[in-house]
């Protein structure tokens, strides 16, 4: 039941995150920084904040006016900053409920992600805490309304026990030191809320906490169009002897305000309360599958930290030597973290196909698909092609299923991620003439599944990021086609030129007489040649 | 048949990279003995470990420089990606045929490695030290 929604969610984020494609490019693609856009929405919203701070009166009296000389005796400056602490704290609703469904569409909600889960549904109440306090503080008609709801919903806890609606029974009753507790609160609860914001990416390895420059500023500038022409304006004064009938609510927010004047003050404990609880025991109700985790094999380690530098999980850490070898570090994987994603094997210098002499090839392998069979799969497929412009497609787990593109001059390997292909093998299945041509496709460019694959990968092929592959690997053989999963017909056309486009660069450097690629180490199967 | 015998002056002072300097000395000169006799696939599997270990042997050299921010550090990575395309083209080059013809190519690896040694990482002991 739960997968259907998680495929339903994830096909309808792919149609609307393909056209963002099209809008922003993949650099600069919001549905891939949905947390760094929520991050920077606070920092707009906190620097709004403070402008408005040194405004601000904070007694019940004066604090209306104050609000409305801003808006409106400095509607150029004070106006436009209301504004944007408004809607930059909207459009933060909009981007973590956004977040929130695309991170349970992909599943990020169990396994190593469970802590970032369960700190995000305490960022929830934090956010609507922030928010919330923040109406309150206007004192007009809508702050009265939502303050009178709110002080009810809270007494109806037994810890609060009446006592703080009755601040709001009417005029009299309403102290200016509890108006400036009001606002205190308003500073000291979003402060708790970026503590748990920096405590819900901690276990994030190069989180993703700010949008990228050419996104910011144009977001930025969105906010300001949208602050200048629609100003954020006040209710009438809020006056606690009478009741508000009438509010302009911001649906953001205020959304369920309706609901507790309708429904009992109980009910919506059970709702909020209940679907909080819900939303934390996810991680422990859905189990994640059984994983393959990357693993050390010492004798090939030296402590180079390619691995570690690599790994977009954080799983790989290096630590001071056990066995004895003169090495500083070894790499050590710390399973609850790992996702078997491979990139680690992908970056380490000694996973390559042209070493074939003991059980263990690379320092670190992935438990079930080790880099020998990674080499004997990929011999046994590429001796199978015949013809002509014989090409080699590695593609990965999440992108589309490759079984279609195969023929007699194709052959296809899925892998965990396609970070996981060490580049080495490319110059091996090239230069030994498994294949006139590599093809490498995967996630959509910007959305790798595993986070850093595809970037990883292309500044690998560019000599960015070690290991790279080696100059003397004609790129004209390899061909990159992020298209994503959905886009078999894309990869299908593209697969068919890239043929052609061999073709015209003629055959390989020949190699007649190859020695033997596919014996077992340690044995002479054959005589000299 | 070429030999290459370990010298002192090869340390650089750092153990873990003196280590590995002296395995692949040892792993060289096996294959120098290994160019007058044995199979093919013998050879290619020997050049194939040296690929492998000297790719990692760079990588904690890399690591280290990169470390104690030397400031050589581009010419000396440049150097270190040269000597392995010319190890593939070695490996490429030889393999169909058995390495029948590459003891002179052999001998030329055998020298960059000393000229690596007496150069640039004598430069990184001196740096290092």
């Amino acid at each position: 039941m739960l997968v259907v929604i998680q495929k339903v969610g994830t096909r309808l984020f792919r149609v609307f995150e393909e056209l963002a494609d099209r809008f922003f490019g993949p650099k600069l693609n919001p549905f891939y920084q949905l947390g760094g856009l929520a991050f920077f929405f606070y920092w707009i919203v906190a620097a709004s904040g403070v402008y408005l701070y040194i405004f601000f009166e904070t007694s019940v009296t004066e604090a209306y006016n104050s609000v409305e000389r801003l808006t409106h005796e400095q509607w150029y400056l004070g106006g436009v900053m209301r504004s944007l602490h408004r809607y930059a704290s909207d459009a933060m609703v909009l981007v973590v409920v956004v977040h929130l469904l695309r991170e349970f569409c992909r599943g990020r909600f169990n396994g190593v992600r469970w802590f970032s889960w369960v700190s995000g549904v305490f960022l929830l109440w934090l956010m609507y805490a922030s928010g919330v306090g923040g109406y309150w503080l206007v004192w007009d008609e809508l702050a009265q309304f939502v303050a009178v709801l709110t002080s009810e919903w809270l007494d109806w806890l037994p810890i609060f026990n009446m006592a703080m609606a009755r601040n709001f029974l009417n005029e009299a009753h309403l102290s200016d030191r509890f108006f400036s507790l009001l606002s205190f609160l308003h500073i000291g609860i979003p402060l708790v809320f970026l503590l748990v914001m920096w405590i819900h990416i901690q276990r994030i390895s190069q989180p993703k906490s700010n949008p990228v420059g050419g996104l910011a500023w144009r977001v930025l500038l969105a906010m300001v169009v949208l602050s200048l022409i629609k100003p954020a304006i006040s209710m009438d004064p809020a006056n606690l002897d009478k009741v508000v009938t009438v509010v302009d609510l911001d649906w953001f927010y205020l959304g369920v305000y309706p609901l507790m004047d309708s429904w009992s003050y109980g009910s919506v404990w059970l709702l909020l309360g209940g679907g909080s609880f819900a939303l934390m025991l996810l991680p422990l109700v859905v189990r994640p599958k059984r994983i393959s985790v990357a693993e050390v094999e010492l004798e090939n380690c030296n402590g180079c930290e390619r691995c570690f530098v690599d790994c977009p999980y954080g799983a790989v850490v290096m630590q001071a030597r056990t066995d004895g070898l003169p090495y500083e570090k070894e790499a050590v994987v710390d399973p609850d973290q790992c996702v078997g994603c491979g990139i680690c094997v992908g970056a380490c210098p000694t996973a390559t196909p042209f070493r074939r002499q003991g059980a263990h090839v690379a320092g670190i392998e992935l438990a079930d698909f080790a880099i020998s069979e990674l080499r004997e799969r990929t011999i046994n497929a590429a001796e199978a092609l015949s013809g002509e412009n014989k090409v080699f497609v590695f593609g990965c787990d999440h992108g589309d299923e490759l079984n279609s593109l195969k023929s007699d001059s194709v052959a296809v390997m899925s892998l965990p991620c396609i970070g996981f292909l060490p580049p080495s093998f490319i110059d091996f299945l090239i230069s030994r003439n498994y294949a006139d041509g590599v093809v490498l496709t995967g996630c959509r460019d910007g959305n790798c599944h595993h986070r850093f694959g595809i970037d990883w990968t292309e500044q690998r092929l560019t000599n960015q990021r070690d290991p790279g592959l080696r100059q003397r690997v004609s790129r004209e053989r390899l061909s990159r086609l992020w298209y994503g999963a959905g886009h078999i017909k894309q990869l299908r056309k593209e697969l068919t030129a890239f043929q052609e486009k061999l073709k015209i660069l003629g055959p390989n450097r020949v190699k007649k007489n190859r020695v033997s690629d596919g014996d077992v180490d340690g044995e002479e199967l054959r005589g000299d040649l | 048949m070429t030999q290459l015998l370990w010298s002192d002056d090869f340390c650089i002072g750092v153990e873990s990279i003196d280590h590995e300097h002296r395995e692949l000395i040892i792993l060289l000169n096996e294959i120098c003995q290994a160019l007058g006799g044995k199979s093919g696939i013998v050879k290619d599997k020997l050049m194939g470990e040296l690929f492998a270990r000297i790719s990692a042997h760079f990588a904690l050299e890399e690591k280290i420089m990169r470390n104690h921010r030397y400031d050589r550090y581009q010419e000396h990575k440049l150097d270190h990606d040269k000597l392995l395309d010319e190890l593939r083209e070695i490996m490429d080059d030889h393999e169909a045929s058995g390495y029948a013809s590459a003891e002179k190519l052999v001998k030329a690896l055998v020298s960059w490695f000393t000229l690596h040694f007496k150069s640039e990482d004598a430069r990184l002991h001196r740096q290092l030290g």
